[in-house]
């Protein structure tokens, strides 16, 4: 047991990392000089991370090895907030569910770390970009390790930090700044749920105290709160439906789900290695890791978990159709991201949470791999992320094409071979399975439906994406910015949130700064120039069909192969096999009251029983479902091969005007994200604007006004008896001397006779 | 010393000050009103100097100058606050002279609200 101190390693390491990369890597980097100097930096930032995960798979071996029933080990470090009798210590828990995120974090980050080394190599900020990485770390660690909300919430909001920075990275083009905005402030929304959802819960808690079990105050944390809230929950049914629905507000801004998903697209902007791990692998499925930390609450509130799942079917769906609009690689990954968070929580929603969870870790795997691949191609392209600018690089860059072709494959569920299918199969049969969820009274069994719907779009958005990229004829490749300057009539009015696309260099959107910024704090267009011409990375090539893309070097292509082989169907095939993944997280144990939940050394888990997602009717036969998936798979392939099998079609051409009324539509979202921003930002903001200002020029300056007014009338009054005249006031002296005298001798009189 | 009581001196001293403070209040002219003022002063004066001298002298303060002196040293006091008060009014009305070329006070109303 001795040994899960080191869980204090696995958070302190990643800290470590980062004040050695804030404090000492300039100086690290001047210490070296310039060949070796960044590489000393990367290689102190990518250490702690996989020292990290060595540590964590160590621990997660140890409890594995631990009967399941004892697998939850609670580490106190020392006492944080103590409030009359609460106390909320710095704690962690370390439990198959903490335990398989910290493998995912520091695995999966380690390798971003090792990609990020060569990615960013010629970046000015490289110490900056590893201090942000690192920190990003340790926040999600706390996160998913915290034993009580409090701890989750600083991680949830250290993440939400991190993306920020990140996002913002290359803070001097305005586009990014306003990105990283609009990522923090719409997460704002998310947290104010999270929050009200902690309120209430303390809230219902501290008049419940009674139930509590006498002890040392820890009330909040998990493996004292769960099992009460439990109880509780299951008599007030009302409150555990609030209390899921503001939990899962939170969740919805975190994982971007749809009324607040519109972020997750433009936080493309940072650098791919970001979009990589915070943006697709880890940050974003906090959301599902925060629900199925409190499944407790949503396991007692069926219309909470029936709006979960409608929610996350809804945006799967939606965002999978927007990725048909895009041109941005990175945008198709974003969107793409968005659609298959739909799909945790449509997991969660109908009470296969370990699903949910399973589609985290191979999401992870492919996402992060798709990502990263599409940062080797944008590397390879002169930093072009327009697709339609793209075609025939298998040519060029084998490795990126092979390993790319794997994430492509496991994202649109090859059958038993990759990764993506296994999980997405136990999502839909527990979808089509179950009836723990009800939305307005009836049965979400539709979602299940809509899911397979969703799959063959997704496989025909992502064949889309790998046919216009590796596929197709390289007569394509030009600069857009020659193209966008000869036609920028047709562009100025079609993309609406295009411009933080092409990050830091895009030419073409750094016009009209001058007037975005009144505070002059972004470079101007003579300043970026100068810059660049400072900085030797900022170079541009010319994409002609000429042009000879490079292949990225082997710290880049290393993870890429990684990742690769995890994307593959082995180790998801382990994980499904004989329930495995699901028994670790949620151990069968026969449940209680029918409502399969059982208690683990004080943390609820589900009888998988209970929720195994076995499908009824037509779906009865699980090779029925397969066949069903195999059959949508092949439609969405049918389609995108039909459509860009051979070329990019007219209608995705150059000219935007002349793109089908649907693509356009889905580029812009639909409508949704102008309306938002129109609603919220523009119209909204003006209105609310101005009725503060109403407010504050009638209400606030009337108080301070009319305080002056009285001040000044009175005034007025006492002025008059200032005549100026100088007998005046020897008169009013004398009067005054007089009355004294007066009062004197009658006071007096009395006794002086 | 026959016929002459304390209430005379009183008496003189109250129609001085009043003729004083009249002055003072009605006259244009600084000049004349430094005169009231003066007047009034000695007003003052001769009533310490009236009361110092009918102080009831008894055998227990016989022998204390304070007991009758500090009357008369009062009116030393204000003599010598008198004078230097005149010396600088009559630099204040020389400067007002000069920068307004008048003196009447009924025009030195800078202070009107």
């Amino acid at each position: 047991m001795g040994n899960f101190e080191l869980i204090w390693w696995v958070l302190a390491l990643p800290v470590i990392g980062f004040l050695i990369q804030s404090l000492l890597g300039q100086r690290i980097v001047g210490l070296f000089g310039r060949t070796y100097g960044k590489k000393v930096a990367g290689t102190l930032a990518v250490l702690p991370i996989a020292a990290a995960f060595v540590l964590g798979a160590g621990l997660t071996l140890t409890l594995l090895d631990m009967p399941a029933t004892s697998r939850s080990v609670v580490m106190t470090l020392f006492d944080w907030i103590t409030v009359y009798s609460i106390s909320i210590p710095f704690e962690v828990v370390i439990d198959p569910l903490s335990m398989t995120m910290v493998l995912v974090v520091t695995g999966i980050g380690s390798l971003i770390h090792l990609y990020a080394t060569g990615y960013m190599a010629e970046e000015r900020d490289y110490t900056r970009f590893f201090t942000y990485l690192n920190l990003f770390i340790a926040a999600m660690l706390i996160l998913v390790l915290g034993n009580n909300l409090a701890m989750m919430f600083i991680g949830w909001e250290g993440v939400g930090l991190c993306s920020y920075l990140l996002i913002g990275f290359w803070y001097k083009d305005i586009a990014n700044a306003k990105a990283a905005n609009k990522a923090f402030i719409t997460n704002r929304v998310g947290d104010w749920g999270f929050m009200l959802g902690m309120f209430a819960i303390v809230a219902f808690l501290g008049t419940n105290a009674d139930r509590f079990p006498t002890g040392d105050g820890r009330y909040l944390s998990f493996d004292r709160m769960l099992p009460v809230l439990a109880s509780l929950l299951s008599e007030n049914p009302g409150i555990a439906t609030l209390i899921a629905l503001l939990l899962f507000v939170g969740a919805m801004g975190k994982s971007a789900q749809f009324p607040l998903y519109n972020w997750l697209p433009d936080a493309m902007a940072g650098p791919t290695p970001v979009s990589a791990l915070i943006h697709a692998a880890t940050m974003v499925t906090a959301g599902v890791v925060m629900v199925n930390r409190m499944h407790v609450v949503f396991e007692f509130s069926p219309v909470a978990s029936g709006v979960v799942a409608v929610v996350g079917t809804f945006t799967a769906l939606f965002a999978a159709l927007i990725a048909f609009g895009q041109t941005d690689i990175k945008k198709v990954l974003a969107y793409s991201t968005v659609s298959q968070l739909g799909y945790m929580f449509v997991a969660c929603g109908v009470g296969a949470y370990w699903a949910g969870m399973f589609h985290v870790v191979t999401h992870a795997f492919f996402k992060a791999l798709l990502f990263l691949g599409s940062g080797a191609v944008i590397h390879a392209m002169a930093h072009e992320q327009d697709m339609r600018w793209y075609g025939n690089l298998r040519k060029y860059i084998p490795i990126t094409t092979a390993t790319m072709t794997v994430g492509w494959l496991a994202i649109i569920g090859v059958p038993y071979l990759f990764a993506g299918f296994y999980s997405k199969e136990a999502i839909i049969a527990a979808a089509l399975g179950n009836h723990h969820a009800t939305f307005l009274g009836g049965s979400t069994e539709f979602t299940g439906w809509l899911l397979l719907v969703g799959a063959a779009l997704t496989t025909a958005y992502m064949t889309r994406m790998t046919l216009l990229t590796f596929g197709g004829a390289q007569g394509r490749w030009q600069q857009p910015e020659t193209y966008e300057a000869a036609h920028a009539d047709h562009h100025a009015h079609a993309d609406h949130g295009h411009h933080a696309d092409h990050g830091h260099h895009a030419h073409a959107h750094h016009h009209g700064h001058a007037h975005e910024d009144p505070h002059g704090f972004f470079y101007t267009d003579e300043e970026m120039e100068r810059r660049e011409a400072l900085e030797p990375h900022e170079h541009h090539h010319h994409l002609t069909p000429e042009y000879k893309p490079k292949e990225v070097p082997v710290s880049m292509w290393v993870p890429l192969a990684v990742l690769a082989l995890l994307s593959t169907g082995g180790t998801a095939y382990f994980m499904e096999h004989h329930h495995a993944f699901q028994n670790w997280l949620y151990p069968p144990f026969g449940g209680e009251h029918g409502t399969g939940l059982t208690m683990i050394k004080g943390h609820p888990v589900i009888d998988p029983e209970a929720v195994s997602g076995h499908p009824h009717g037509m779906l009865g036969n699980k090779m029925a479902l397969v066949g069903l998936s195999v059959l949508v798979m092949l439609i969405g392939l049918a389609y995108a091969w039909a459509v860009y099998g051979k070329r990019l079609p007219d209608k995705e051409g150059f000219d935007m005007s002349r793109w089908a009324k649907f693509r356009l539509w889905a580029m812009n979202q639909f409508g949704y994200d102008a309306f938002i921003l129109k609603l919220l930002v523009y119209e909204g903001g003006k209105t609310v604007g101005n009725a503060c200002a109403a407010l504050d020029q009638k209400v606030v300056d009337g108080i301070v006004n009319l305080t002056g007014v009285v001040a000044q009338g009175l005034g007025g009054l006492a002025r008059q008896a200032q005549t100026g005249y100088v007998r005046g006031y020897a008169l009013v002296m004398l009067m005054g001397g007089v009355a004294l005298l007066v009062y004197l001798v009658s006071a007096l009189s009395g006794g002086v006779r | 010393m026959t016929g002459n009581n304390l209430a005379d001196y009183l008496t003189l001293g109250l129609i001085m000050f009043s003729i004083g403070a009249v002055g003072v209040i009605v006259r244009r002219n600084p000049i004349v009103i430094f005169m009231c003022i003066e007047l009034m002063l000695n007003a003052v004066n001769l009533t310490f100097l009236a009361f110092a001298r009918f102080t009831p002298t008894t055998a227990a303060l016989a022998d204390r100058a304070e007991s009758f002196m500090s009357g008369q040293m009062m009116v030393v006091f204000v003599m010598a606050v008198a004078a230097a008060e005149v010396a600088v009014g009559l630099g204040i009305i020389m400067a007002i002279y000069r920068l307004r070329n008048e003196i009447d006070i009924d025009e030195m109303n800078l202070l009107k609200g």
